[in-house]
């Protein structure tokens, strides 16, 4: 027994006969950690979810919480026997009910718990649902039937909230200002959390770790950061989407070369030998703006994010490389103008595949 | 596979309901006499035929009544649209035998519409000019006339969750109105359409005292026949399976046709209310006298009828044990709506929460005892009880339970239980349709036990649709005849079978005033509860 609050050993996560995520490990050691599952649709985050809550079965590996197992081959706690609670990501109110009824339904289940740490008002506050505390269901928008359903899962205060898209129906507008209190309250009242999303920026921000999963199984069981920075394979990347990678050649175990950025230099993540033809990570970040540099690239395409613009620049052997600059930036530069790249370009981890 | 208390309920009570089902097809086999050598030579193909087209036309007339005033009524605002809604099921409480002694005894020859028009215009030959509605034209009125509520009631609960979303869709498309509600509207409804269409279908298959009143043979009266006349249950028991396979057939033929294609979707919050259309000028006149008309028709004239003839014959009206007779009757109604929603709720539930395939064909098959005549299954349930009786209970040394199950509340009960049980079955199926499996996973994580779930939970959301069911079987029981007229223990009458009793002895006058108290009591009976259901639609 290992004493991680929570733990997944070589789990086959399947809806049926239909295996979706094949061998799957990873743990959360503290009360009150939140991790984030990030991957495209379909891939079977939510079955994963659904396994967690109790509402699905596996026989292969098994399932810990809180140093009990509550899911194997041999053993099954029943869903409304294990401390979990599951927000789903489609309206799951119950329709008969108004949402304030709803809300107190999720009450009942800890009810002799002395130590609440999350009030009804406060939650109302935090998901701003004052307004629709008396209608029903099907009276509400489908981004407020979402934060009801949030409120009644977190009213519950389980020992492991499990949160399926839980903003995924929300406003743009109002979605930051949620995460932020989310992350807050959850945080606060030490509820460990399984958050699944498709959405990069909610995981990087909400999770102190991610995990990813593509091809039926977990790539990458990271935080944050070296999800994002020190991709482990080209899939990740490729999911990422926030880079490129490029063609390149290790000239010693500091530098490489490639044709159009010339020399490149840093720490490498993985030592290559040197010699070896590799393909090197280029995010938007690694590369900087230098007007006066004589390393110039065509401007194809730039795409404004607010606080950055995004170039992508057309080297001379068609490659196409992001670069982030600020947006403040003293001028900008029109699509078709010459845009210059700072030398030396130093990285400080080197990502190659 | 979930072996569990409700899985085992629920295949325990699709089991027992099937009883009598089994009965029939096991008869099948059985040698018949030459009765049925001279029947398929002689008047099989024409009774055949006569139930095809009298199936298919008051299928086709059922579908366009039902629907026509379901959605006019769901979609518009017009003069009286507000009385319409409920008003058109009032025709529910006129039974198609009664509408048929009402037919006849207006168009007849020297019936009412011959003495109004001589109170009008005095003497005259009118007998040659008033059309006469009997026959299979007759069977078919009365059949359509009493039926069409199915249709109307399922179309109108199912246009009524229609998303204005989807309206909306409609006119985006740049579709005309007729358009939308052939491309949008009506594809939506399908399920609920025929889910009402299959119920009047049984119905009409399994309908015995309009046909026999107008003396069309059909299969019905063919299996009536081989009992009464030659005694010949095995021969009346093949005659009711090849009716079981026709229903079945259209089942099937019905699935197929849906193919992979979804008609409803559960809405994630985004559900608009509908909002009613006003209509004006001709439009809103045409509405108006087509839902008055239908009204007028189906509820307004047999009732007038049947209280002219008791107002024209009082003496009938005082030799009526009338408080007897609603005891009886609702007696009947109240023990049988309850053993029945409790069983089909047990059922329904067991269903949902096994997701067995096994079991959900045995409640597939188990609700086919509505397509069963009622004296079939008041024969076979008797052919059971008799061989139970005999090779197991005698021969265990039990004294006989012949007299607990025949002649008895309980038989009659368990016979309407076996014949009703689709009705209430398949009414809260479709009501379970509405809740999501999430709902269900949301209580379990909230540490509902599957009973609390089902009692906390299902019921209350269910409680309209349990209504609709209650309505519906009381208006079957209070209007049921041939199991009534079986089983009933000696001496207990309903208004049903004293009608019929009536009837049969030629004493229509007083077939009236039971039909009348029939009718009144029916209808009370619908009003109260369907202004119930308006008010919960928040109406």
């Amino acid at each position: 027994m290992s004493n991680n609050f929570f733990e997944i050993k070589n789990v086959d996560f399947k809806i049926g006969n239909k295996v979706k995520v094949k061998n799957v490990s990873f743990s959360i050691e503290n009360e009150g950690d939140i991790i984030c599952l990030l991957g495209p649709s379909g891939i079977g985050k939510t079955t994963i979810l659904r396994t967690i809550a109790g509402l699905e079965k596996i026989n292969k590996g098994s399932i810990q919480l809180k140093g009990k197992i509550i899911s194997s081959e041999k053993n099954n706690v029943e869903p409304e026997n294990r401390n979990v609670s599951l927000a789903f990501q489609e309206n799951s109110l119950f329709p008969h009910y108004t949402v304030k009824k709803n809300i107190i339904l999720g009450t009942e289940r800890n009810k002799g718990l002395k130590d609440k740490k999350i009030s009804f008002d406060e939650l109302i506050d935090l998901l701003n649902i004052y307004q629709i505390l008396d209608k029903y269901p099907h009276e509400i928008s489908a981004g407020e039937a979402q934060r009801a359903a949030l409120a009644r899962s977190l009213i519950t205060q389980p020992d492991l909230l499990l949160l399926d898209e839980p903003l995924s129906n929300v406003d743009q507008s109002f979605k930051e200002e949620i995460q932020e209190k989310l992350k807050k309250i959850l945080k606060n009242s030490k509820i460990t959390t399984i958050i699944v999303t498709h959405d990069s920026y909610e995981a990087f921000y909400l999770g102190s770790k991610c995990g990813i999963i593509l091809d039926q199984e977990l790539k990458q069981f990271d935080d944050p950061y070296n999800v994002y920075h020190l991709p482990n394979s080209i899939e990740v990347v490729n999911f990422l989407n926030r880079g490129i990678l490029i063609p390149a050649e290790v000239t010693s175990p500091k530098s490489l070369e490639n044709k159009d950025l010339g020399t490149i230099t840093g720490n490498f993540v993985k030592p290559f030998p040197i010699g070896s033809n590799v393909k090197l990570l280029i995010q938007p970040e690694d590369l900087h703006h230098d007007d006066k540099s004589n390393l110039k690239f065509e401007v194809i395409d730039r795409k404004f994010r607010g606080t950055n613009f995004i170039y992508t620049l057309k080297t001379p052997t068609n490659t196409l490389i992001p670069v982030f600059v600020h947006s403040h930036h003293i001028h900008q530069h029109e699509v078709d103008e010459k845009f210059g790249v700072k030398r030396p370009i130093h990285i400080d981890h080197i990502v190659c595949f | 596979m979930k072996f569990n208390s409700w899985y085992i309920s629920s295949f325990l009570i699709s089991f027992i309901v099937l009883i009598p089902i089994i009965t029939v097809f096991t008869s099948f086999f059985e040698n018949t006499s030459n009765y049925y050598e001279i029947l398929k030579n002689t008047f099989l193909i024409e009774y055949i035929s006569n139930s095809f087209i009298l199936l298919i036309s008051v299928l086709f007339f059922t579908f366009l009544i039902g629907t026509g005033t379901a959605y006019l009524v769901s979609f518009y605002k017009f003069p009286g649209s507000e009385f319409f809604k409920w008003a058109l099921i009032l025709s529910f409480a006129v039974p198609p035998y009664i509408y048929a002694y009402s037919l006849t005894a207006f168009f007849e020859n020297y019936g009412t519409a011959f003495t109004i028009l001589k109170n009008l215009f005095g003497d005259g030959n009118y007998n040659k000019n008033i059309p006469k509605f009997d026959g299979m034209f007759g069977a078919i009125l009365s059949i359509s006339f009493s039926l069409y509520a199915y249709v109307y009631i399922l179309a109108r609960a199912s246009f009524l969750y229609q998303s204005q979303n989807l309206i909306d869709l409609g006119k985006n498309l740049g579709f005309s109105k007729f358009k939308s509600f052939c491309k949008i509207i009506l594809p939506a409804a399908r399920p609920a359409i025929v889910a009402g269409l299959s119920l009047v279908a049984m119905e009409t298959l399994a309908e015995f005292g309009a046909v026999d009143f107008f003396s069309i043979n059909t299969l019905t009266t063919g299996i009536y026949n081989s009992w009464i006349t030659f005694d010949d249950l095995a021969f009346a028991n093949r005659v009711s399976f090849f009716l079981l396979l026709f229903i079945f057939s259209l089942f099937i033929l019905e699935n197929l046709s849906r193919r992979k294609a979804k008609y409803h979707f559960n809405s994630k919050g985004g559900f608009k209310q509908k909002e009613k259309i006003k209509i004006y000028g001709s439009e809103a006149y045409l509405a108006f006298i087509f839902c008055f008309l239908i009204f007028f028709i189906s509820f307004l004239f047999p009732l007038s009828q049947m209280l002219y003839w008791t107002l024209k014959f009082p003496e009938n009206l005082f030799d009526l044990p009338i408080i007897n007779l609603v005891l009886n009757t609702l007696y009947l109604v109240i023990l049988s709506s309850f053993v029945l929603i409790i069983f089909s709720l047990i059922s329904n539930y067991g269903n949902r929460v096994s997701s067995n395939k096994t079991l959900n064909v045995l409640s597939t098959l188990s609700i086919s005892g509505y397509a069963i005549p009622g004296v079939i299954l008041a024969i076979a349930f008797i052919t059971f009880i008799a061989w139970f009786d005999n090779s197991i209970i005698k021969s265990l040394g039990f004294n006989s339970i012949k007299k607990i199950f025949i002649g008895s509340i309980l038989g009659l009960v368990l016979v309407y239980f076996v014949r009703f049980y689709s009705l209430a079955f398949n009414g809260i199926k479709s009501g379970y349709e509405k809740i999501n499996i999430s709902v269900d996973e949301s209580a379990y994580l909230l540490g509902y036990s599957k009973r609390k779930t089902f009692m906390n939970i299902h019921i209350p959301f269910l409680r309209n649709s349990l209504l609709f069911i209650v309505i519906l079987i009381s208006l079957e029981i209070i209007r049921e005849l041939p199991i009534t007229l079986i089983l009933r223990p000696f001496n207990f009458e309903t208004f049903a079978t004293t009608a019929y009793i009536s009837a049969s002895e030629d004493l229509l006058e007083a077939a009236a005033v039971p039909s009348l108290f029939l009718i009144l009591i029916a209808s009370l009976f619908i009003i109260i509860t369907s202004k119930y259901i308006l008010r919960e639609n928040n109406e």
